[in-house]
């Protein structure tokens, strides 16, 4: 391992990026093109014509790869771009007199312009209605070419259009293909220009997370417009060259099939690779052709050939070769700094950071007023604390803060200037910016690319200039900012793979790189461990000693108690009390509103002994577990046994991995290793249905009901496997939840947090469970419900049936079982009884973040 | 169905013509093209046509093929009715497969387009249905387009003459398909129109897969329309006819040949027998002595056609079959398969007895076009028959 | 009487249009795919209904029950070749392979059924009806269609209310993951999906059978429509897609009846556009809350 000078990390940082072709590709796509050439001035005018039409292919589909492999959009309506740009060029030749030369661009204009203009309604929509928006626009503009007849020539269309002639020698359809083939090297370059610079990186960068992407100052839908723009240029050009090589232009030719074609000549190749169209379109335009002397069973053998190059490629032939060359050279060079290396400080523009000031904010959504009247003052070079319960309204202070919600009413001003009803990406490039609750990184970019976009502000430059992003010292920038934030793995790998503290440090840095003046942190020590959240309580001391004004919203009061400047704590979405750490503590009144009544706990019934079967068969039994979300495992080699008639507490912080360890007990998630027992039965590799069905049942964190369904339907749900004696249980359950009865017949998600909970429970026990397991249940319940829930759990408990329980109340949960386990970092640390567990210290580190 | 083996070979086929460069094959076979609908709405079309295509060949070749004993092969394209995949068909058969003469189908701007390359090519052309007016009349010089069909422009004429004759129209009104032949046919009719100084009613568009033609119907009778002038195929023409029914509106109607491509009275309904349409060919009735033998040789091909009322589109049979044999005969002429000494060929026939006439100099260099209005028989279907109409040739 | 049979055939064209629509609505209620060929589903309704009926002269009930059997197995199919294999390895390639899986479909029938354009011979669609001597332009089943179409859909929200593997699906739709927790196998409940899809379809193809020419090509068309009816409707809304049906059936009718049949297309589209773009969640979707 090389020791990670500033050099070292300035050189990896330099090096190429994504989205560059590697000289291996670059030499065969070259190699490709001239034989192309070869074959375009020597083959019979057959394969010259089927040459020709597969540029042409190719040539919409890097286009269309740009708006679907780069943005993320689809249209299936590129054949109205290329009817356009095929009339544009047949009627300014035969009506108006233009040679090719001057009708060939103009035609890329006109479907470029065209291709703002229907950026403007299917900008506005997405997934199906965004695919709906395009077959439209295919569909009129084929009727519209049979219309117009005065123009078009109507269904009979346009005979006779002069073709590029370069002399004697290359004229007719060989001229035609020679300009093809031009034309597909130049897309494929812009193609590569664009895909490495500031908009492709951009493109990305929406596609990836559109909210990111407006948080550090991308517009959108200037850069969806773009990629529409190009792409609808790109197809015009096609059709351009398509109207003199057949000669001739009719709107039969132009049917919506052809745009199911072009897609998938994207898709067969794979969204997103450079190479992928050329491989697409060969597929798309010769196969139909080798299939010409099957007849009329032609259609019929090309669906199935289509179906099996789906199924052995589904994310395209490209995709598919991209992944075997990787593997086949992997580079796994990671390098860490060395314990103790002093790192680079990053170059922070020397410059006094301006204050943010929010005055009486108000956020209605509906009927309910999530925010009221809130006034928060943000000082440079200090942080500036939001504190409340869960549910309080902080996340949503924090996007009214950053342009994502408009406020109902109130003003935020920065250093006096309003900043009222600025979108998001606006207020970032004013100079607030953002972090989010789970990490939105660009998935698809290289870490160092993440950060080296939002140097610019969201000012992306022209569209083949690599601009910033590829300037070395955003890029020597960068990469100091990351190892700065303390992340110490590969720049150059993509962020999607990376572990959750990395998504933050990442984050972070990506934030800072817009050198802000206000950095907005929702929650950034979620889920990570007590190290990690040591480190950050340094990062951020660290960030606001630079000038910048730092707003923190976090759960982890120690964190927040340690290093703020001034707390402010809201409930209920109304201001409660604000001051120095110190004078937040010691207020009573927010001491009520965290804490609920002092003896939460009595309620139990104390500490009274239980008597349990010691030597009860075993429930419920897991060994070696390990799970992982792609790369990462979140789970290391868990160990847990649950004694028949037991209750256990699952205990730690945040993002410890009880809830992934719940859902992969009950077959939610395919574990990676081990076995999962249940009552003896190897379970882990079971589908949950079958899981459910032996009796173990999950009530899931946030209650999860079925929110149209009526209190009735939910309930008789919960016994879809166990429909025997279902009336009876019904009535049972009504009985211990009196409160739903009174609800019975309405909709489930209308009721209040707590009966929601109830009901979640109810619908639980209806599948006859032999071991429940609850995941936060109390999450987000007001005290006194919180208290009447865990009575239901004791009385659940004392009727014998095995529980497991996550809960953020320690105390309660503790208080109601007879084992504990602790978890942190995806490990079981400590468990036992659960008395022994409540005086351990580790209980307090990994769950309570106490010091 | 198809061997792997099959597949295989023609893969590698495929795979070498990339790398070789083609020259010229002295094959064994004459091989003539067809490139038309064989999928799709239009899929019976290129059916009729590969039938009456067949028969001939199958004549010809049994009786020694051409040009000293080769044989006549059939080599058939699909163009899914797009000019676009007609034309790369037509030039994968002229390019590659080296045909003698190339045989269109039923969509006349493929036929257009194809007529274009031929010309270009020196490949000569022969369509057995698209009957728009440009496809031999297409202002090439030499031209190789030649047609045993019926054409637009002559039909439109004779519409409208037999519409005057048999139902003394004043004031016709159209009704036609929107696609290109539909256009095509909506100049034919005006232009006949505007010969014989006669207002119509007003034209009016359907589509092919429209359920319902009552408006532009309603909107016709209410302009006052007392015939009705159709075109579109068998499909689209019976729905004209049944949301005519709906209406209760019996008004007579002329039409195009278009009820001849299938079942109509089944599609129709009892209204059906209302349409008088123009015919090249009627399978139904007292024969010729070609005729049994064409009936017969179909029966005997195909399982499926068990009586004249499965031969359908009859139309297309038997223009396919008479075309079929006058190319033969002008490949027999030219003695060559050069492309210009085939184009003299067909200047060349002298008679040729066949399914629709007998054939007297069908072609000169003026003259592209073998049938004329004089050869289009008025006729309306009873059941699953096509009676001619009494009088009405 | 322009207008009047306008309205009335635009009604029955629209109520077809909203019950294939309302197979776009199940499969992508459940799963957030479609069968992008849903034209073909309706084809295959409308041919095998021919065939039992009119070549094999088989009674109508047990010959649309067949073919509908069928076509809930052409769904089944559907889901298992061209859906799921795409879905579970996370690619977007479904799309495709349903377009490719109807043709496949599409040719497989032009050979089984022939290329010949059939008619379906039905009592309801054979004397027009009269009102007091007057034509109204229609036939019965014109009438009637609208009327099933409304049955279909109310019985079908009963059955997603009323019965257990009704409101599975709905479960699945409100929450997969919770539902899956209560013992439904997702899996089959999406595969279900598009059998019932498949079914819609295929009921909008026995019921249209008899007004149109029965033919390997005759759902493609239709099939888009449906997609732009789903759509308009807001797809995430049964009520909306079928009310969108009868609307985009009757601007069909009356701009074919006003303006002429050349610019149905061109309007109705562009119709769709405007509408979307002022309403980007459909005219009767529930608009998404911007998640942050």
């Amino acid at each position: 391992m090389s020791r990670a000078t500033p050099d070292a990390i300035d050189a990896e940082a330099e090096s190429a990026g994504a989205g560059l072709p590697r000289p291996w590709q670059l030499a065969s796509a070259l190699l490709l093109l001239a034989g192309a050439l070869a074959l375009a001035c020597t083959l019979n005018n057959y394969y010259v014509f089927v040459l020709a039409n597969v540029a042409l292919l190719a040539i919409t589909g890097i286009g269309l790869n740009l708006l679907i492999g780069l943005s993320g959009q689809i249209s299936f309506g590129h054949v109205g771009f290329y009817a356009i740009g095929a009339y544009a060029v047949a009627i300014l030749n035969t009506r108006a007199g233009f040679g090719f030369w001057t009708a060939w661009p103009l035609a890329a204009a006109i479907c470029a312009l065209l291709g703002a203009l229907l950026a403007i309604p299917a900008l506005r929509v997405k997934g199906p209605y965004l695919a709906m928006v395009t077959i439209a626009f295919g569909f009129i503009v084929e009727h519209a070419t049979v219309e117009m007849s005065s123009l078009t020539g109507g269904q009979n269309g346009i005979m006779g259009i002069a073709g590029p002639s370069f002399g004697a020698l290359l004229k007719g359809e060989r001229a035609v293909a020679v300009v093809a083939l031009a034309a597909l090297a130049l897309a494929l370059v812009v193609y590569a220009l664009i895909a490495r610079g500031n908009w492709g990186a951009a493109m990305r960068a929406v596609r990836d997370s559109e909210i990111a992407a407006e948080a550090i100052g991308l517009n959108p839908l200037t850069v969806k417009t773009m990629a529409f723009v190009v792409s609808a240029a790109f197809a015009g050009l096609a059709g351009g060259l398509y109207a003199p090589l057949s000669d001739f232009v009719t709107p039969s030719s132009f049917g919506f099939i052809q745009s199911i074609l072009f897609v998938l000549v994207v898709m067969i190749g794979g969204a997103g690779t450079l190479f992928g169209p050329l491989v697409g379109a060969l597929v798309v335009g010769v196969l139909p052709e080798l299939l010409a002397r099957f007849e009329d069973m032609r259609l019929l053998i090309f669906g199935v050939l289509l179906l099996l190059v789906l199924w052995s490629a589904p994310n395209g032939v490209a995709g598919l070769l991209a992944r075997i060359v990787e593997l086949v050279s992997r580079r796994p060079s990671v390098r860490l700094p060395a314990p103790g290396e002093t790192l680079p400080t990053p170059e922070f523009a020397q410059r006094a950071r301006r204050a943010l000031k929010a005055e009486a904010l108000c956020m209605h959504f509906g009927g309910v007023r999530a925010v009221s009247e809130l006034s928060l003052p943000v000082a440079p070079a200090a942080i500036t604390s939001l504190i409340g319960p869960n549910g309080a309204g902080k996340s949503t202070v924090i996007n009214m803060l950053s342009g994502f919600y408009l406020p109902s009413a109130g003003r935020i001003f920065l250093d006096g200037v309003p900043l009222n009803g600025s979108s998001a990406y606006a207020t970032a490039r004013a100079g607030i910016a953002r972090t989010y609750q789970t990490s939105q990184l660009f998935g698809s970019l290289g870490v160092v690319d993440n950060v080296a976009l939002a140097a610019p502000r969201g000012r992306l430059g022209g569209l083949l200039s690599d601009g910033h992003m590829r300037s070395p010292r955003t890029r020597r920038r960068a990469a100091r900012l990351l190892r700065w934030c303390g992340f110490a793995g590969s720049l150059q790998q993509t962020a999607s793979g990376l572990a959750h503290v990395d998504r933050r440090r990442v984050e972070i840095a990506r934030a800072l790189a817009t050198d802000p003046d206000v950095l907005l942190l929702d929650e950034p020590a979620a889920g990570l461990s007590l190290d990690d959240k040591d480190a950050l309580a340094l990062l951020l001391r660290r960030i606001a000693d630079t000038g910048i004004g730092v707003v923190l919203v976090e759960h982890d009061m120690a964190l927040v108690m340690d290093i703020s400047n001034h707390v402010v704590v809201i409930d209920a979405g109304v201001y409660l009390a604000s001051g120095s750490p110190a004078e937040v503590q010691n207020n009573a009144e927010v001491r009520r509103a965290y804490l609920g009544a002092p003896g939460g706990a009595a309620v139990l019934g104390g500490a009274a002994p239980r008597r349990i079967a010691e030597e009860a068969a075993e429930a419920l039994g897991v060994s070696g577990l390990t799970t992982g979300y792609g790369a990462e495992p979140v789970l290391h080699g868990v160990d847990l046994a649950l004694r028949h008639g037991h209750t256990a507490a699952l205990l730690g912080a945040n993002g410890a991995g009880k809830t992934t360890l719940m859902r992969s007990m009950i077959g939610l998630h395919r574990p990676l290793q081990g076995s999962v027992r249940f009552f003896g039965n190897e379970i882990s590799a079971r589908p949950t249905e079958y899981i459910v069905g032996l009796g173990l049942v999950l009530v899931p964190e946030g209650r999860q009901v079925f929110p149209e369904l009526s209190v009735l339907d939910n309930i008789r749900l919960g016994a879809f496997l166990k429909r025997e004696g279902r009336d009876a249980r019904m009535a049972e359950m009504l009985a211990r939840f009196p409160r739903l009865r009174e609800r019975l017949h309405q909709r489930a998600g209308l009721l209040s947090g707590g009966e929601q909970q109830m009901l979640a429970i109810a619908r639980a026990l209806m599948g006859l469970p032999r071991v429940l397991m609850l995941d936060e249940p109390s999450l987000g319940l007001a005290p006194q419900v919180i208290e009447d829930l865990f009575q239901v759990l004791r009385r659940l408990r004392d009727e014998g049936m095995t529980l497991v329980v996550v809960d953020q109340m320690a105390a309660l949960a503790l208080a109601l079982a007879d084992d504990a386990y602790i978890c942190e970092s995806g490990c079981i640390v400590a468990h036992g009884a659960s008395r022994q567990i409540a005086a351990d210290p580790a209980l307090a580190n990994a769950y309570l973040g106490a010091h | 169905m198809f061997s792997k083996n099959k597949i295989n070979r023609l893969i590698v086929c495929i795979a070498l013509s990339c790398f070789a460069i083609p020259g010229a094959r002295a094959a064994e076979a004459i091989k003539i093209g067809l490139v038309t609908a064989l999928s799709g709405q239009s899929a019976l079309a290129g059916e009729a046509i590969t039938r009456g295509l067949t028969v001939a060949i199958d004549e010809i070749n049994a009786s020694g093929g051409l040009l000293g004993g080769r044989k006549i092969e059939l080599v058939r394209r699909d163009d899914e009715a797009n000019p676009t995949k007609g034309v790369t068909a037509a030039r994968e058969l002229i390019y590659k497969e080296k045909v003698a003469v190339l045989f269109g189908g039923l969509d006349t701007p493929v036929s257009v387009a194809i007529v274009r390359l031929a010309n270009q090519e020196k490949v000569p052309f022969m369509g057995p249905w698209a009957a728009g007016t440009a496809i031999t009349q297409n202002g090439a010089s030499p031209n190789f387009a030649f047609r045993v069909s019926a054409v637009d422009e002559l039909v439109d004429k004779g519409m409208l003459a037999y519409a005057q004759k048999t139902f003394k129209a004043s004031k016709p009104g159209m009704i036609l398909v929107n696609n290109a032949w539909g256009e095509s046919n909506e100049k034919g009719l005006s232009a006949a129109l505007a010969a014989k100084g006669i207002q119509s009613a007003g034209s009016e568009k359907f589509e092919a897969n429209d359920v319902d033609v009552v408006p532009q119907l309603t909107r016709l009778k209410l302009a006052g329309a007392d015939v009705l002038l159709l075109v579109g195929n068998v499909g689209p023409a019976a729905q004209v006819v049944k949301s005519l029914d709906r209406m209760g509106w019996k008004v007579p109607v002329v039409s195009h040949w278009g009820p001849a491509g299938g079942r109509f009275s089944e599609l129709a309904g009892p209204s059906a027998k209302r349409v008088h349409f123009v015919q090249t060919y009627s399978f139904f009735g007292k024969q010729s002595a070609v005729g049994e033998r064409v009936v017969r040789e179909l029966k005997a091909k195909y399982p499926d056609i068990k009586g004249v009322d499965d031969i359908t589109p009859a139309v297309g049979v038997a223009n396919a079959y008479d075309a079929m044999h006058l190319a033969a005969l002008a490949i027999s002429k030219a003695g060559s398969l050069d492309g210009d000494a085939v184009r003299q060929g067909f200047y060349r026939i002298d008679r040729y007895e066949g399914l629709i006439k007998t054939y007297v100099k069908p072609f000169s260099p003026e003259v592209h076009d073998a049938l004329s209005e004089n050869d289009y028989v008025w006729a309306y279907f009873n059941d699953n028959r096509i009676l001619p109409v009494a009088g009405g040739n | 009487m322009l207008m009047l049979s306008a309205l009335i055939s635009g009604i029955g064209l629209g109520s077809m249009y909203g019950l294939m629509a309302l197979g776009f609505h199940v499969t992508y209620a459940v799963s957030g795919t479609v069968n992008f060929a849903q034209g073909s589903s309706m084809m295959l309704g409308a041919v095998l209904t021919y065939t039992f009926v009119q070549t094999l002269g088989w009674p109508v009930v047990p010959a649309i029950a067949l073919a509908l059997v069928i076509c809930a197995a052409y769904g089944l199919l559907v889901e298992a070749l061209a859906v799921r294999p795409f879905v579970r390895r996370g690619s977007d390639a479904w799309l495709m392979a349903t377009v490719a899986m109807g043709i496949v479909l599409d040719n497989l029938v032009m050979f089984a059924f022939g290329k010949e354009p059939r008619s379906l011979h039905s009592p309801l669609a054979h004397t027009p009806l009269e009102i007091g001597g007057l034509g109204l332009g229609v036939y019965p089943l014109q009438l009637v269609i609208p009327l099933v179409g409304l049955c279909l859909a109310a019985g079908l929200h009963l059955l997603s209310r009323r019965t257990r593997w009704g409101t599975a699906m709905l479960a699945v739709v409100q929450n997969r993951e919770a539902a899956r927790l209560m013992g439904i196998p997702a899996q089959r409940v999406v595969a279900g999906a598009f059998a019932l899809s498949a079914v819609l379809a295929g009921i909008a193809g026995a019921l249209i059978a008899p007004l149109v020419n029965v033919h390997a090509d005759m759902g493609t068309v239709f099939g888009l429509k449906a997609f732009a009816v789903a759509i308009l409707g807001g797809i995430s809304s049964a009520w909306g897609v079928l009310f969108a049906g009868l609307l985009f059936g009757l601007a069909e009718a009356l701009i074919a009846a006003t303006l002429g049949s050349g610019y149905t297309q061109i309007i109705s589209f562009s119709l769709v556009i405007v509408a979307l773009a002022l309403r980007p969640d459909g005219l009767f979707g529930r608009a998404q809350v911007r998640k942050v």
